[in-house]
C-alpha cells in the first residue's frame, strides 16, 4: 500500500503507479500534452509538472512514480508561470490558425493555452514555414502546427508497429514524416489520428468538411469489416457518416481501429445503394414495389416448395448480417421453405474449420478471449497474415512479441516480418505434413493426454503413420521444442490451409496441438459475424444454439415455439448446394447479403450453376455480380443503418447501434418476415430486439440474454446455457493427397489488409490507397519472368485469365502468387478450379498452376 | 541492394552488438561510402540488411549532420575558414578553389569531382589554413599547395 497526499487529499493506491495516475484516480486533472493513455510515459512536454515536498525542482508527473508519504501540490503560482512558459515557447513555431484548422473545438494545445495562457504573443521573428503535405491520398501533414510530443510515432512503433513515421531532423527543424517524406506508405490504421493533439495530421476524408462541434450525433457501435468487432464511435451529421473514431480503452480494441474499420465506412453511402425492390421481367431487371417484388418471391418459393419439395430449395446466409438477420433467415428457410440447406460462405474455410474442431473436442473450444494472446509464452500462426486478415488480434500479436513471447510463424505472414522468432516454410500447399511432424514431435514427448480417448487413438495413428518420416524442414524441431517448453501456448489458425482438399489433415493437426498442449485456439475470421451465423444455425446440421437439426427431442422445441414444422435430416452444404443447383436437384436459391458468384473458388462453375436454377433471390445493399443474375433483387439495409448484434471470433456478442436514417431497403430480418407471413408462417417482430427476445428463449446458447446485457459488454461465451460436448466419436479418416507441386507457378488467394470481399471496392478511401489487384509474387520467380515492379501480365489458368500489375515481394519465396478477389472484373476465385474436402466440405484451391507472360508496351 | 562483401560488412557490425540498432550508425556509414551519400535508395538498403524499419533508420540518419543528405562529389574537401586560418589566408583559397576547380562553397563542383565543406576548427591552428579531403589532413596551404594536393584526388 502506497499513501500520498495530492493537493492536500490523502490518497491511498493498491499498486504502483505515476503521480499522475495517481491525481487522476482520485479526480484531480493534470495537464498533458505528449502523454496519452495508450502510450508509455514519455516526459517531454513537461506540462505535467508538480510541486514535491523536499524535491528542490519541479517533478515530472507523468514518469514521477508515487511514493509513500509524497506530498504533491499539482497547481501553483510557480507551477502556472513555468506552464505558460512551456505553452509560449511551443506556441513560437506554431501558425496559430485555428480559425481554419480542423482540430480547433478538440485541439489539447489550443484548451491548454485557454487554461494557462500566454494571451500574447512576444516572439517577433521569421516562424518556421513548411507547407501542408497532400501527397498521400488519405493523410494530411501540416508540420507547423506539430508540438513534435512523438505520441503519432510512438503509437506507429511502439503499439501499432509499423514503424512508418520518425521524427525527421533536430531541434526545432523536428518534424513528423513517413520515411519517403510524402506518401505514408503504411498500413494506414490511422492510429496516429487518434493519438495527435494538434491539427498536425488530419484525414483527408473528412478534412474541412465539418467541425467538431457540430456533430449531430455520435453513436457507439462495432465495426462491419472482420471477426474482431472492434467498438467504434460514428459521428453523423444530416445523416450522414461525417467519421469513425474509436473510443480510448474501450471494446476489445481498446481504442485501436484498422484501416477498414477507420476509413471503409464510405459504402454505406455510395452511389451504388440499391434504393428499391428489382423484379426480373422480359429478361431484364426492372424496379418494382415492396408488395410485388415479395409477392412473387412467396409465391415462386410456395410453387417449387408443392411441386419439388422444400429439398429443392436452397439459401444462402451471410457473415455479414446480423445475429438477428441470421436467425430469421434459417427459420424462415426451415419452416417457410421446408428445407436444411442452409449454408454460408463462410464454409469455404471459418465454418468448416469451427465444425472440425468443436466435433472433435467439443463446443466452445475457438472461444478466446483476445487478451489471451498478448499474455502468452509462444504463439503459433497458420495459414494466413493475421495482421491483414484480422489486423486488431495481429497488433496483439505483435504486442505478445515486443514482451518475449515465441512467435513461431509457418508458412507466411507479412505483417509479422519483424516480429516472429521463427519462420518454417513447408513445401508449397503442403502444411499439413509440417503440422503433423511437429504434432508427432510434440505427442512423442506428452504422450497421451487421457481426457479423449478418441483423439489419442488418432494422435497414436498418426504418429505411427508418419514415424520416421521426416520431411526434412528447417525449423521443425526447434518448434517442438519451443512448444515443449512453454506454458502458455496459442495457436492462431487462417483458414488458407483449410482450403486443401485434405485440409482436414492439417485441421487434426491443429486440433491435436490444441488438445496436447491446452492451447488456446484461434480462428482468423474475414467476416465479422462468422461465428454468429454459425450460432444461430445458419448451417446444414445445426439449429440455433448448435443443437442438432437430426435430434426430435431438440427440433421439436424449436417447432414448439415456431409453430411449424422442421426437416429432420441434415441439408447440403455451400458446395453441396451449388452443386445441387448445377445438377438441377435445387431449383431455388435464396442468397442474403452474399456475393458467391466472386467470392467461392471457381467462379465460372458457380456462375453456371446459378444461371440453371428455376428462380433466384438476392438481398443485397448492392447490385452485385450475383443479385444481377437474380430473379428477385430485394435492397436491405446495411451497417449502421439498423440495430442488431454480432458475434466475434472470440466468441462475445456485441451490439451494433443504428446510426444513421435512410429510406431505401428493410432490415433483412424484416423482408424475411414478412416473406413468411405471406407463406403462412407468421414470424411477428416490430423490432431487432424482438428477435433477440425469441433467440434467448430457443437457443441454448444465447439463453437469457438482452440488449442491456449485451450492450453493457456481459455477453460473453459461454453465456448463461450449456454448451454440448464434441459430436465425433472419431477422428474422421484421414485422406492423404500429398504430392509435389513443380510447375513454374501457382495461383493462391491474396487477402489484402486494405480490402474485404466485394464491400470494400465502394469505400472510395480504401481504392485509394489500394485501387486495383496486384499480382504478389516472389523475387526469385519475378526475375525469372524478367518482371519488375508494376509490370502488367496476363494470368492464365485452366478456368480463365485476367491482367494484373505485378508487385514484388521479397517475403514470398516459394512458387506462389498471390491475387485477390475483391476488385470488379476478375479475380482469383474466376482463375481457379477447386476439389472439395470430403471431410470439412470446405473447397480446396491448391495446386491451380498459372502461365504468367508480360505483356508488353504498357506498365 | 549491397553486394556480398558490404553485407559480410555488416553482419560483423551486427556481431559487435546484443542489439541490431547499435549496428545502426556504423552501417549508415559504409551506405554513405557505397551510395556515395545517405539517399533513400541507401537507407533502404540499411534497413533491409539489419531488419529495421526505414523510418527509424531515416530518423536516426536525419538527427546526424555529418552523414551526407545530399549528393556530392567524388571527393569531399573540407576547408577550415575559422580565425588563425581565417587571418592566414583561408578566405582566398575559398576563392580559389572555386576559380580554379568550379566548387563553391559547400557546393559540388559541375564535374562531380569535389565538393567544398567550410567547417569550423579542426584543430590546427598552429600550422593553418588546414583542410581535410575526405580523411586525409593537409596543413600549411598555399594555392601551389592545394593544386598539388588536389592533382592525387582525381
Amino acid at each position: 500500500m502506497i499513501t500520498l497526499t495530492i493537493n492536500e487529499r490523502e490518497i491511498t493506491l493498491d499498486k504502483p503507479m505515476s503521480v499522475l495516475d495517481a491525481a487522476k484516480k482520485a479526480g484531480i486533472k493534470i495537464p498533458t500534452l505528449c502523454h496519452h493513455e495508450a502510450l508509455k510515459p514519455y516526459g517531454g512536454c513537461r506540462l505535467c509538472v508538480v510541486e514535491v515536498e523536499r524535491m528542490p525542482k519541479l517533478q515530472n508527473a507523468c514518469t514521477l512514480m508515487a511514493a509513500d508519504g509524497m506530498v504533491v501540490t499539482t497547481e501553483s503560482e510557480e507551477i502556472s508561470r513555468t506552464r505558460r512558459g512551456i505553452l509560449e515557447f511551443l506556441l513560437i513555431n506554431h501558425p496559430l490558425d485555428c480559425p481554419y484548422c480542423d482540430k480547433a473545438g478538440e485541439c489539447e494545445l489550443q484548451d491548454l493555452v485557454n487554461k494557462y495562457g500566454p494571451t500574447t504573443g512576444r516572439y517577433t521573428e521569421e516562424k518556421r514555414k513548411v507547407p501542408e503535405s497532400h501527397k498521400d491520398h488519405i493523410l494530411a501533414r501540416n508540420m507547423e502546427r506539430c508540438v513534435v510530443c512523438t505520441r503519432c510515432v510512438r503509437m506507429c512503433n511502439d503499439v501499432q508497429g509499423a514503424s512508418a513515421i520518425n521524427v525527421i531532423g533536430r531541434g526545432n527543424r523536428s518534424r513528423v514524416e513517413p520515411f519517403s517524406s510524402e506518401s505514408f506508405n503504411c498500413e494506414y490504421c490511422g492510429n496516429c489520428l487518434t493519438v495527435c493533439p494538434v491539427g498536425a495530421i488530419l484525414s483527408r476524408l473528412y478534412i474541412h468538411s465539418f467541425r467538431p462541434w457540430q456533430i449531430d450525433k455520435e453513436v457507439e457501435t462495432v465495426c462491419s469489416y472482420c471477426g474482431v468487432g472492434c467498438s467504434l464511435v460514428v459521428q453523423v451529421r444530416d445523416e450522414s457518416i461525417k467519421r469513425v473514431i474509436p473510443r480510448m480503452g474501450s471494446g476489445v480494441n481498446r481504442g485501436l481501429l484498422c484501416s477498414r474499420g477507420r476509413f471503409g465506412y464510405e459504402y454505406i453511402h455510395s452511389e451504388d445503394r440499391l434504393r428499391t425492390p428489382l423484379v426480373r421481367k422480359n429478361g431484364t431487371l426492372q424496379q418494382a414495389t415492396w408488395s410485388e417484388a415479395l409477392d412473387v418471391v412467396a409465391a415462386k418459393l410456395s410453387a417449387v416448395k408443392n411441386a419439388e419439395g422444400g429439398a429443392s430449395i436452397a439459401g444462402i446466409a451471410s457473415p455479414r448480417c446480423t445475429n438477428e438477420d441470421n436467425y430469421v433467415f434459417q427459420r424462415f428457410m426451415r419452416t417457410a421453405c421446408g428445407t436444411n440447406n442452409i449454408d454460408s460462405l463462410s464454409r469455404t474455410g471459418f465454418a468448416a474449420a469451427q465444425k472440425y474442431f468443436e466435433g472433435l473436442l467439443g463446443q466452445g473450444i475457438t472461444a478466446n478471449l483476445l487478451d489471451g494472446l498478448k499474455n502468452s509464452e509462444t504463439i503459433l500462426v497458420l495459414g494466413d497474415d493475421p495482421a491483414a486478415v484480422n489486423p486488431v488480434l495481429g497488433l496483439s500479436i505483435r504486442e505478445a512479441a515486443r514482451r518475449g513471447a515465441d512467435v513461431i510463424v509457418i508458412g507466411y505472414a507479412k505483417g509479422l516480418e519483424k516480429f516472429h522468432t521463427l519462420q518454417v516454410i513447408p513445401r508449397v500447399f503442403r502444411e499439413a505434413e509440417v503440422i503433423e511432424e511437429i504434432l508427432t514431435g510434440v505427442f512423442s514427448d506428452r504422450g497421451v493426454r487421457g481426457d479423449m480417448p478418441y483423439v489419442d487413438k488418432g494422435l497414436r495413428e498418426l504418429s505411427g503413420r508418419i514415424s520416421g518420416k521426416k520431411t526434412g524442414i528447417e525449423g521443425i524441431d526447434e518448434t517442438v521444442k519451443t512448444l515443449l517448453k512453454s506454458a502458455s501456448t496459442s495457436i492462431v489458425l487462417g483458414m488458407d490451409i483449410v482450403q486443401r482438399s485434405d485440409g482436414h489433415r492439417a485441421l487434426f493437426a491443429v486440433a491435436g496441438l490444441t488438445y496436447l498442449l491446452e492451447a488456446r485456439l484461434y480462428l482468423l475470421s474475414g467476416r465479422p459475424n462468422e461465428q454468429g451465423l454459425i450460432d444461430t444455425g445458419c448451417v446444414p446440421d445445426m439449429l440455433p444454439g448448435g443443437r442438432p437439426v437430426n435430434v426430435p427431442d431438440f427440433r421439436g422445441k424449436f417447432e414448439a415455439v415456431w409453430k411449424a414444422s422442421v426437416p429432420d435430416s441434415e441439408g447440403l452444404t455451400l458446395m453441396e448446394i451449388i452443386e445441387g443447383a448445377r445438377n438441377r436437384s435445387i431449383k431455388a436459391l435464396y442468397v442474403m447479403g452474399d456475393n458467391p458468384v466472386r467470392n467461392i473458388p471457381g467462379g465460372s462453375i458457380v456462375k453456371e450453376a446459378l444461371g440453371a436454377l428455376d428462380f433466384l433471390v438476392v438481398q443485397d445493399i448492392f447490385l452485385s455480380e450475383t443479385a444481377e443474375m437474380a430473379d428477385v433483387v430485394l435492397p436491405a439495409l446495411g451497417w449502421t443503418e439498423k440495430a442488431g448484434t454480432y458475434t466475434n471470433l472470440e466468441r462475445r456478442i456485441q451490439l451494433l447501434r443504428k446510426a444513421v436514417e435512410t429510406s431505401s431497403g428493410m432490415e433483412d430480418w424484416r423482408i424475411l418476415s414478412e416473406l413468411s407471413r405471406k407463406m403462412g408462417v407468421p414470424a411477428n417482430y416490430s423490432e431487432s430486439e424482438d428477435v433477440m427476445r425469441e433467440l434467448a428463449r430457443v437457443s441454448p446458447l444465447h439463453r437469457d440474454l438482452t440488449y442491456e446485457e449485451i450492450a453493457a459488454g456481459d455477453a460473453l461465451w459461454p453465456y448463461n446455457g450449456e454448451p454440448l460436448r464434441g459430436e465425433m466419436y472419431e477422428v474422421p479418416a484421414i485422406v492423404d493427397a500429398a504430392r509435389d507441386y513443380n510447375a513454374d507457378f501457382y495461383l493462391a488467394v491474396d487477402k489484402p489488409l486494405f480490402h474485404s470481399g466485394t464491400l470494400s471496392r465502394r469505400s472510395r478511401a480504401l481504392m485509394k490507397i489500394c485501387p486495383e489487384a496486384a499480382v504478389r509474387m516472389g523475387e526469385a520467380g519475378a526475375a525469372r519472368l524478367g518482371l519488375k515492379e508494376g509490370d502488367r501480365v496476363r494470368l492464365s489458368t485452366s478456368a480463365g485469365s485476367c491482367e494484373a500489375p505485378v508487385s514484388i515481394d521479397g517475403t514470398i519465396r516459394d512458387n506462389r502468387v498471390f491475387l485477390s478477389g475483391n476488385f470488379p472484373g476478375s479475380g482469383v476465385y474466376d482463375l481457379m478450379n477447386f476439389s472439395i474436402d470430403t471431410v470439412t466440405k470446405a473447397p480446396g484451391t491448391e495446386g491451380c498452376e498459372v502461365k504468367i507472360e508480360k505483356i508488353e508496351g504498357r506498365g | 541492394m549491397f553486394n556480398d562483401t558490404v553485407l559480410k560488412e555488416i553482419e560483423g557490425i551486427k556481431a559487435k552488438y546484443p542489439d541490431r540498432r547499435s549496428a545502426l550508425l556504423p552501417s549508415l556509414y559504409i551506405a554513405q561510402r557505397e551510395f556515395g551519400w545517405l539517399s533513400q535508395e541507401a537507407m533502404t538498403c540499411v534497413a533491409r540488411s539489419l531488419n529495421l524499419p526505414e523510418a527509424v533508420v531515416r530518423g536516426t540518419a536525419s538527427f546526424y549532420s555529418m552523414y551526407k543528405h545530399r549528393p556530392a562529389g567524388r571527393h569531399v574537401i573540407q576547408l577550415c575558414t575559422n580565425i588563425s586560418c581565417m587571418i592566414l589566408g583561408a578566405e582566398r583559397l575559398v576563392d580559389f578553389l572555386e576559380t580554379r576547380y568550379g566548387v563553391p562553397a559547400n557546393g559540388t563542383s559541375g564535374d562531380g569531382r569535389f565538393s567544398l565543406v567550410i567547417m569550423e576548427c579542426i584543430g590546427a591552428c598552429g600550422t593553418a589554413p588546414a583542410m581535410l579531403v575526405n580523411t586525409d589532413f593537409y596543413d600549411n596551404l598555399s594555392e601551389k599547395r592545394i593544386e598539388e594536393i588536389l592533382e592525387n584526388y582525381k
